[in-house]
């Protein structure tokens, strides 16, 4: 099917089967900081924002996308700055396969005036998984990139 | 100088962080995906592979056993294990056939028109059947390896207490987040590989026995690793070298989470049968340990998982006499392989819970308990080495009990709630004469402008080796980090350093690094500032035709390792630590919580203190879904719970504050990469002891388990 839709502020026309994950048809495009981690929307490691509201592009199909709005990290470098600077800077990140997600996570949070406490965090952080911090550090450079 | 100690910020970290960075997977292709055809059987002979008249299979590349042009052997220690099967299938998921397409859908469909045959015989599910000889699977008594040891006298028994336990530990899936990933390059009938790995010289000797040639190995950034990523590798890289040079195309393997979980190796699942004797004060006089690890269908590395348990089953304590027997056995299930801990979680699990099950038996602190058999200039290892730690291990000790206000809380105790403790060590590098075998090396080469570029094997994988090394090498040069250049390794163009494995990095390979930048030092002109450092290096060049500065190990003259007898320093140095958990059951739910968690640990020298801190939080973190979370269901030979929904690992909010400290005991470093996972299941299951009094021998510790047990 044809879908007409925008990624990264740039309009796309894509002739896709409407039963393709979003997540292929993004990476297809040369877009690759959403990972497949688990194809099942465990992990969050696909997450982009679609029409202003992150979400698992593995579990989203080419057909959901049309007329759509989809923002990956990529499309929000500038606006993910303060986070992904405190992401580099506390430790928040080792093998980096998860921190896309997690990056535009704790954006969401943070973006969204979310609380600054740890405990409340951590549950905001409970839909993307990391194998190799134990996430305390991530809590960390969310809690820091909150005002 | 002065870059030691310091948290300099990953090297990697903005590129991760704006998600530039190009894992195997993003990286542009332009040929055919591949795909394994696997057994649907746990054992049997394939009698006959047919493919469907009416499915058109003329488009796709088709690999068996016979395009092997070398050996049809994964060379890792026993040489058991076919690339493709050839006639034998051991284990549900062994890989028969390779396909490859252009379309990831076509291949599916393709598999669907395939039907393998099989005469299925008799096959060895459990540990207990292959202990059994149910069958013989495996040579004439299922046994890949025994390895026993004895040091000491018997003491005089009849005045002594005994306790007899038997202690269980579980499989345990790695879950890298990025699955296992390969590409295959075809160019000018020549294959390179690039891909997600720990171990690039590994992967060089596999396909030098698969082809007879040597092949170029690239590593690409790795996604997480674990160990699962150490000999596993080479079994994609394989399958996509087939099929590349076949279909003459580029070709990828990306597994999907699956695929990873369900035929991917394991930590080994071990059954640990102690019987100790020790005085009415808990003071130990004889330690007898039986050990059975299921090795799954092929033995991969269980030889020195299982050298590695022994080196850690009896901790560091005083005791006059130990007996180890072990045995490693075959069974029909996905071989078990590398994990972080490789046999130390296993053995720290058992030794520490048994140490708190003599204090109960005696009513005595676990504390106390621990205190009373620590270790002095006198005592000896279960190998028979004289306990060099010891002083270091008190202090551990000391730190940690003090520092998290143990022995008070423990007092204290409220209903539901407790505080359990484990001390204990891991040995850094190796096992016994295996850095000697490894014969590592590492190159530094100084260019014309100055820059120093480190060429080696090993990888970074999350741990912070492409920062950590650098940071040394700068450290040793006293020029900033800037200067020092480390590229992904190609084993084209590095020195073999060997795997990135057995917290061997920083210690082995970061002191050879060492070594070799002192070497730079002593041959240029002194400078005082990077402008003359860059005069004396052109000075340099221009007088020297190598540019190339060389160091290779050689084992220090104080480490003894007799492998007959299996005696002496099982490692070149020991990391110490004690950790400790509090919990709290709910009880109504019955789940555990981990309340709090402290982890004391002297690693020598500290080199990054963030990324040395992250190693431990993410340790941490696996051991407590180790103890509480992680559990591989296997059914008929087959793992039930292959997807992220089923096989849980824990999230943000599953996890304490964890509390780390450091001792630096040392000018040098020590491994730390998998220290912070041999403890915190035997801390916190000694901490349910303490909450509810119940003594668990066997995790995962799940809340159906809690339940049972508390009815």
């Amino acid at each position: 099917m044809q879908i007409r839709c925008n990624i990264n502020h740039k309009e796309y026309n894509l002739e896709v089967e409407a039963t393709s994950r979003v997540l292929d048809v993004i990476r297809e495009l040369g877009i690759t900081s959403p990972k497949e981690g688990c194809g099942e929307g465990e992990c969050g490691a696909c997450s982009i924002f679609f029409n202003g509201k992150l979400v698992n592009s593995c579990l989203l199909l080419a057909g959901q996308i049309q007329n759509a709005k989809i923002l990956t990290l990529e499309g929000l470098y500038e606006e993910t700055k303060i986070v992904r600077e405190n992401f580099e800077t506390t430790g928040a990140i080792q093998c980096g396969f998860c921190t896309s997600g997690f990056v535009l996570r704790s954006y969401d949070y943070v973006k969204e005036s979310g609380v600054k406490d740890e405990q409340s965090v951590k549950d905001a952080l409970d839909g993307n998984l990391c194998r190799c911090t134990g996430y305390q550090k991530i809590v960390d450079a969310v809690i820091k990139s909150m005002a | 100088m002065g870059l030691i100690g310091k948290s300099l910020k990953r090297v990697d970290a903005s590129s991760k962080a704006d998600g530039s960075l190009k894992y195997t997977d993003d990286l542009e292709f332009n040929g055919r995906h591949g795909l394994v055809v696997r057994s649907q059987i746990a054992y049997g002979k394939i009698t006959s592979i047919k493919y469907e008249d009416k499915f058109d299979f003329s488009d796709f590349t088709i690999v068996d056993y016979r395009d092997i042009d070398g050996e049809n052997v994964n060379p890792i220690l026993m040489d058991d294990q076919p690339f493709l099967a050839q006639n034998i299938v051991r284990f549900i998921g062994e890989p028969i056939l390779l396909l490859a397409h252009k379309s990831k859908k076509a291949l599916n469909e393709a598999q669907q028109n395939i039907y393998i045959e099989y005469e299925e015989f008799e096959a060895i599910l459990t540990l207990e059947d292959s202990q059994d000889v149910k069958n013989v699977i495996f040579g004439d008594d299922n046994v890949y390896k025994t390895i026993n040891t004895q040091k000491g006298e018997e003491p005089n028994y009849s005045e002594l207490n005994v306790l007899e336990k038997t202690y269980y530990t579980p499989h345990q899936e790695q879950l890298y987040l990025e699955p296992q990933s390969m590409i295959a390059r075809y160019s000018n009938e020549k294959v390179k590989i690039i891909g997600s790995m720990q171990c690039p010289f590994y992967v060089e000797s596999a396909l030098e026995s698969l082809t007879g040639q040597k092949i170029e190995i690239e590593q690409a950034p790795t996604g997480g690793a674990f160990g699962g990523k150490e000999d596993y590798p080479s079994l994609m890289a394989a399958y996509v070298y087939l099929l590349s040079k076949k279909s003459k195309q580029d070709v990828k393997i990306v597994y999907d989470r699956v695929e990873d979980i369900a035929f991917t190796t394991k930590r080994h699942p071990t059954k640990m049968k102690f019987k100790s004797h020790f005085d009415s004060y808990g003071k130990l006089h004889s330690l007898n340990i039986d050990i059975s690890i299921d090795g799954g269908a092929y033995s991969t590395l269980t030889p020195v998982v299982q050298a590695r348990t022994i080196l850690h089953i009896a901790g560091f304590y005083d005791c006059e006499f130990i007996k180890v027997t072990s045995n490693s056995y075959a069974t029909n299930t996905p071989p078990n392989g590398a994990f972080r801990g490789f046999g130390a979680p296993q053995a720290i699990f058992a030794i520490e819970r048994h140490m708190d099950d003599i204090a109960r038996r005696l009513d005595v602190s676990p504390s106390k308990i621990r205190e009373i058999n620590l270790p002095t200039a006198d005592s000896t290892s279960v190998t028979n080495a004289k306990i060099d730690e010891y002083k270091r291990v008190k202090n551990i000790f000391n730190l940690a009990r003090e520092k998290s206000d143990f022995d008070k809380k423990r007092l204290d105790k409220r209903q539901n709630r407790g505080i359990g403790m484990a001390l204990f060590m891991h040995g850094g590098g190796f096992t016994g004469i295996g850095e000697t075998f490894l014969d590592s090396e590492v190159w530094l080469d100084l260019h014309k402008s100055g820059e120093v570029e480190i060429k080696i094997s090993s990888v970074e994988m999350g741990q912070g080796a492409l920062t950590v090394l650098p940071q040394i090498v700068a450290d040793t040069l006293n020029l900033p980090l800037s200067m020092i250049i480390y590229k992904n390794p190609n084993t084209f163009n590095v020195a073999n350093s060997g795997p990135t494995v057995a917290s061997r990095t920083v210690m082995i390979v970061g002191e050879l690094l060492i070594q070799t930048a002192k070497k730079i030092l002593n041959a240029l002109d002194k400078y005082e500032n990077i402008q003359e450092y860059k005069e004396v290096v052109s000075k340099y060049l221009n007088a020297n035709s190598s540019k190339r500065f060389t160091s290779k190990y050689k084992k220090p003259s104080y480490i003894k390792w007799d492998e007959d007898k299996f005696y002496g320093n099982g490692y070149d140095g020991y990391s110490l630590a004690c950790y400790i958990a509090e919990v709290e059951v709910d009880p109504i739910t019955y789940q555990v919580k981990v309340t709090d968690f402290y982890a004391y640990q002297d690693v020598g020298k500290v080199i990054n203190p963030t990324l040395a801190q992250g190693q431990v939080e993410g340790g941490v973190a696996q051991g407590i879904g180790f103890a509480l979370y992680e559990r591989v269901v296997m059914e008929s030979g087959k793992i039930k719970n292959s997807h992220l929904t089923d096989y849980v690992i824990p999230m943000a909010s599953d996890l304490p504050k964890i509390e780390v400290g450091f001792i630096q005991s040392d000018e040098k470093a020590k491994g730390l990469g998998e220290l912070p996972m041999n403890a915190p299941a035997a801390a916190i299951a000694n901490a349910l002891a303490n909450a509810i009094d119940v003594e668990f021998d066997t995790i995962p510790i799940t809340p159906e388990i809690v339940e049972q047990r508390c009815r």
